[in-house]
């Protein structure tokens, strides 16, 4: 049984090494650029293609995922209404539409954000010696195989700086639209880098779709929140159904800065969110919500990481997952608190709601504490509707599906309408809550 | 601040009040492992032609394993040919009563508060004293066999009831499980057998005391206990062992099984060596597989363990919940202090209709020791209204100490109902002063706080051994600056 897994794992880096070759002599990155595609590509020889032993992929099975012959796209058009049709309320003269993972002008319009914000190209910015840094830092230290494929093919990706003491009152939109290969799958590699100054605010939404199928979409977003700054993160994966969707967010925060995180997932075939956070300074707080509404057999899988790595930070975690037919679920996530990281407040719920009996919930929230004077929770749930409730509801009068269908979509609503951004929230009440419908 | 975080390290510290060597010639094989070696074991034990077979089999599969590395312990590689498979006391003829018993180990019982002979009258429990190895004392045997319960060193069941080893040995724990139950298959010498027949519930609580004695011998104990339909029985374990400065390797199986409607309750105080408190050198390696299946209907298995000792604990002790209605039950204090370090929790595998399983486990983590919770909740599609509850809470006493929890939830239908919840906390100086200031002494507080965090676990022990394992973590928390 290893040979076999050795074998086809071995087929898939020698596949990526390949791609890698194609992709070097086609785009010619800049020197800069290469030394960091190359050192990525190091780390992703060493990282190698995960197999279900490993612990980080305990239960994902990227088996499919590994055999696809990957190829990368080239040219990419796209219609003016789709882009229009998906940009948020409030946010017409403030996104930033990226086709296959790169950035098209004419298809953005960052003119509401003033000069307070800096949108430029991530090859521009690495000139920059800070910026360089910590995108070699994080490349050297990658520990999901993932992100590095992504630093390994990126090409210019995007920047994002606000000023000291800016709050940017515009909500800045990013748009992914993935077109997907006609002739087979076609791998995309968005990069965003988000720095907030000090004092400064922002709420960015983050949203993935998909034109066409066919794609496996592989983004890395590095964010660096200063003293006193607030980001405000909403990332809505609504994918096309047989997608492949893998996103890295890693977050670094300073002294007393907030991380507002909430990720709305869709579904699609297999839809992986790697969120890491860094408290590295006293009275960071971080916050992450999440909630997925999956039927037939879509997957989504959650893995966390939040490193408490001074004292008095706070994290909250909490996410709602609704299983129906064949659909999976995961959560695995870690709060580590390191040593001296006194006062340390920290708490984790997953609540999973399961429909069906085919249907598949797994999780593993993990502790790792190192200081003694902490207050450190955790509670996991796997359940299905309270039948007192659906009781309750009948007694009024309403008919089981009905019933259902009303506690079903508050599951869900608890975690939506804590989502600060109203466009998204009605957005979700469409289509997340209409899979929830009766019938 | 720093000096009381102090006094309640200190309260934590101390030293093992178990450390003699008794010394008996022992009957000592030279030290490694081959297939030699696993067949002289079998030839010196006068055992069954499929025991050798169960053996080889297990030695064979040995050969091909790896050590597990998982686990979130840190220890120096354990050189398998440099630890002896076979150790014995002499004395091996069978003894009708007490008196001829060699007098030396006799005295070693009565430092460790066994009085054998005290307890056989009045605490009503038969003792299968395992002295390094072999048993040399059965008590209380005659009543049990009247009412049909065979309880008796699993070599000699080897020869009496050859069938109902063979037929139940291994089924839970297969020859191949994992590196440490492949090992122990393979050259075990002794350990208890326990088979209670349909409609009885045994008279008595049964208790085995296990203890290490010769350096360097490695003890593989093996248990099987048979629980037959509509039958009960408690089984109590415990353990303490002498100080050495070489690492001891003690890597146990554990087999229950309950058929309809019976039910083994399995309650362990444990509390071995743990090394040198300042430098965590000498202490025992704990690795053991523990595992109950609940064969029948409406069976159940509960574990009750108390883990104060050993340098590094390697012990998940988990039920198989095939039967319908069957129930697995899980109850744990671990308390870890100088260099020690656990990892320790449970597996509960769902596998029949309307199974329930709970889990409360305790840890307790002081000093430098490091304390993981790791446990598995597994509901198959088969196990439709499968409920788990599970609850750990870590208990951290002074800045470097650790605690980790590392709970697996993996479930696959959608009548069951899982509820998880894990807490982290420490002893408040509120609490400590609020004692304090009532005129209790901090040690008494200490000791009073810990007590009642562990109180849920406790209260499912027996009588005796509750009181011993009060009376243990008191132990631990002597020395405290009052």
């Amino acid at each position: 049984m290893s040979s076999t897994i050795a074998e086809s794992s071995n087929g898939a880096e020698s596949a990526v090494l390949d791609l890698h070759k194609k992709f070097i002599e086609t785009n010619q990155p800049s020197p800069d650029f290469l030394a960091l595609n190359r050192k990525a590509l190091g780390q992703f020889a060493k990282l190698k293609f995960p197999h279900r032993k490993h612990e980080m992929y305990t239960f994902v099975n990227t088996k499919g995922l590994a055999s696809a012959p990957f190829s990368l796209k080239k040219e990419s058009s796209i219609q003016r209404e789709f882009v229009e049709q998906h940009v948020y309320a409030g946010c017409e003269r403030s996104h930033l539409t990226l086709v296959d993972g790169v950035l098209r002008p004419e298809l953005s319009d960052a003119t509401a954000l003033g000069t307070a914000v800096m949108v430029g190209s991530l090859a521009e910015a690495i000139k920059d010696k800070s910026v360089k840094s910590l995108l070699q830092e994080s490349i050297e230290s990658e520990n999901d195989v993932f992100a590095s494929i992504n630093s390994a093919f990126m090409t210019q990706g995007i920047m994002i700086r606000v000023g000291r003491d800016n709050q940017i009152e515009a909500p800045l939109q990013i748009l992914n639209v993935s077109t997907g290969g006609e002739s087979g799958p076609v791998m995309t590699v968005p990069r965003v880098y988000v720095h907030l100054e000090p004092l400064s605010e922002l709420k960015l939404i983050v949203k993935y779709v998909g034109e066409g199928d066919n794609y496996f979409v592989n983004s890395v977003q590095d964010m660096v929140v200063e003293e006193n700054a607030t980001l405000t993160h909403i990332q809505v994966q609504a994918d096309s159904i047989d997608a492949w969707h893998f996103s890295k967010n890693r977050v670094r925060l300073k002294r007393d800065s907030r991380y507002l995180g909430y990720q709305a997932t869709n579904g699609a075939r297999l839809v992986r969110h790697h969120n890491e956070g860094w408290l590295s300074e006293p009275g960071a707080e971080l916050v992450l919500n999440g909630v997925s509404v999956l039927v037939d057999d879509e997957q989504s899988h959650q893995f966390i990481r939040v490193h408490h790595e001074v004292e008095n930070c706070t994290s909250h975690q909490c996410f709602k997952n609704i299983i129906n037919h064949r659909a999976r679920a995961s959560f695995d996530g870690t709060v580590v608190v390191n040593k001296g990281a006194q006062l340390t407040s920290s708490d984790q719920l997953i609540n999973n709601l399961m429909l069906s009996d085919e249907g598949h919930a797994d999780c593993k929230p993990n502790l790792m504490i190192f200081a003694d004077d902490v207050k450190c929770a955790h509670g996991a749930t796997v359940g299905q509707l309270d039948e007192g409730q659906l009781f309750y509801l009948r007694t009024r009068g309403l008919s089981e599906d009905v019933a259902k269908e009303i506690l079903t979509q508050s599951f869900a609503r608890s975690i939506i309408q804590e989502i600060p951004f109203a466009p998204v929230v009605e957005e979700l009440n469409q289509t997340l809550l209409k899979k929830l419908e009766a019938n | 601040m720093e000096s009381k975080d102090n006094s309640v390290s200190e309260a934590l510290d101390n030293e093992y009040k178990y450390g003699f060597v008794t010394d008996v010639e022992s009957d000592t094989f030279a030290k490694g492992l081959n297939e030699e070696v696993v067949r002289a074991i079998s030839k010196k034990k006068k055992e069954p032609e499929f025991m050798l077979n169960f053996r080889l089999k297990a030695y064979e599969k040995w050969l091909t394993m790896k050590e597990p590395v998982w686990p979130n312990v840190q220890y120096p590689p354990i050189d398998f040919q440099n630890i002896s498979y076979y150790s014995e006391p002499k004395q091996k003829k069978k003894l009708d009563s007490l008196d001829e018993v060699d007098p030396e180990i006799l005295n070693t019982f009565e430092k460790l508060g066994i009085p054998l002979e005290e307890q056989k009258k009045l605490a009503n429990v038969a003792v299968d004293a395992v002295f390094d190895s072999v048993s040399v004392a059965t008590t209380h045997k005659k009543k049990l066999m009247e009412v049909g319960i065979i309880f008796c060193p699993i070599s000699e069941a080897l020869n009496d009831y050859p069938e109902l080893i063979e037929e139940y040995l291994g089924t839970v724990v297969p020859v191949g499980d994992n590196f440490y139950a492949a090992l122990n298959s393979a050259v075990f010498t002794d350990g208890s057998f326990v088979y209670i027949p349909p409609d009885t519930i045994s008279p008595m609580e049964i208790s085995t005391y296990f203890r290490i004695n010769t350096e360097e011998t490695g003890q593989f104990e093996r248990t099987l206990i048979i629980c037959a339909e509509n039958s009960y029985v408690s089984y109590l374990e415990g353990c303490t062992a002498p100080q050495f400065d070489t690492n001891q390797l003690h890597a146990a199986v554990v087999e229950l099984v309950t058929l309809d409607n019976a039910e083994i309750k399995y309650s362990t105080v444990q509390n071995w060596y743990a090394g040198d408190p300042e430098t965590g050198k000498g202490g025992i390696y704990n690795f053991v597989t523990k595992r109950g299946k609940c064969q029948g209907e409406k069976s159940k298995i509960s574990w009750t363990q108390v883990e104060t000792g050993s340098a590094i604990t390697w012990k998940y002790p988990s039920c198989i919940l095939q039967g319908d209605g069957s129930v697995g039950e899980f109850y744990s204090v671990a308390l870890t202090n100088g260099h020690m370090q656990a990892d320790t929790g449970t597996k509960m595998m769902h596998i029949g209709k309307n199974t329930r399983s709970s889990i409360i486990s305790k840890g307790i983590s002081a000093d430098h020791s490091s304390n993981s919770y790791r446990g598995l909740v597994r509901v198959g599609k088969s196990a439709t209204n499968a409920r788990n509850y599970t609850q750990c809470d870590s208990m951290l006493v002074g800045d470097q100490s650790s605690a980790h929890t590392f709970p697996y939830i993996e479930t696959g239908n959608s009548s069951l109902q899982i509820e998880h919840e894990a807490s982290t906390s420490k002893i408040s100086e509120e609490q400590l002063f609020y004692f304090e200031q009532r005129g209790i002494s901090r040690e008494n507080a200490i000791a009073t706080i810990i007590n009642g965090f562990c109180k849920d676990v406790f209260k499912q022990l027996p009588m005796e051994f509750a009181v011993e394992a009060q009376k243990l973590l008191t132990l631990k928390l002597e020395n405290s600056v009052g």
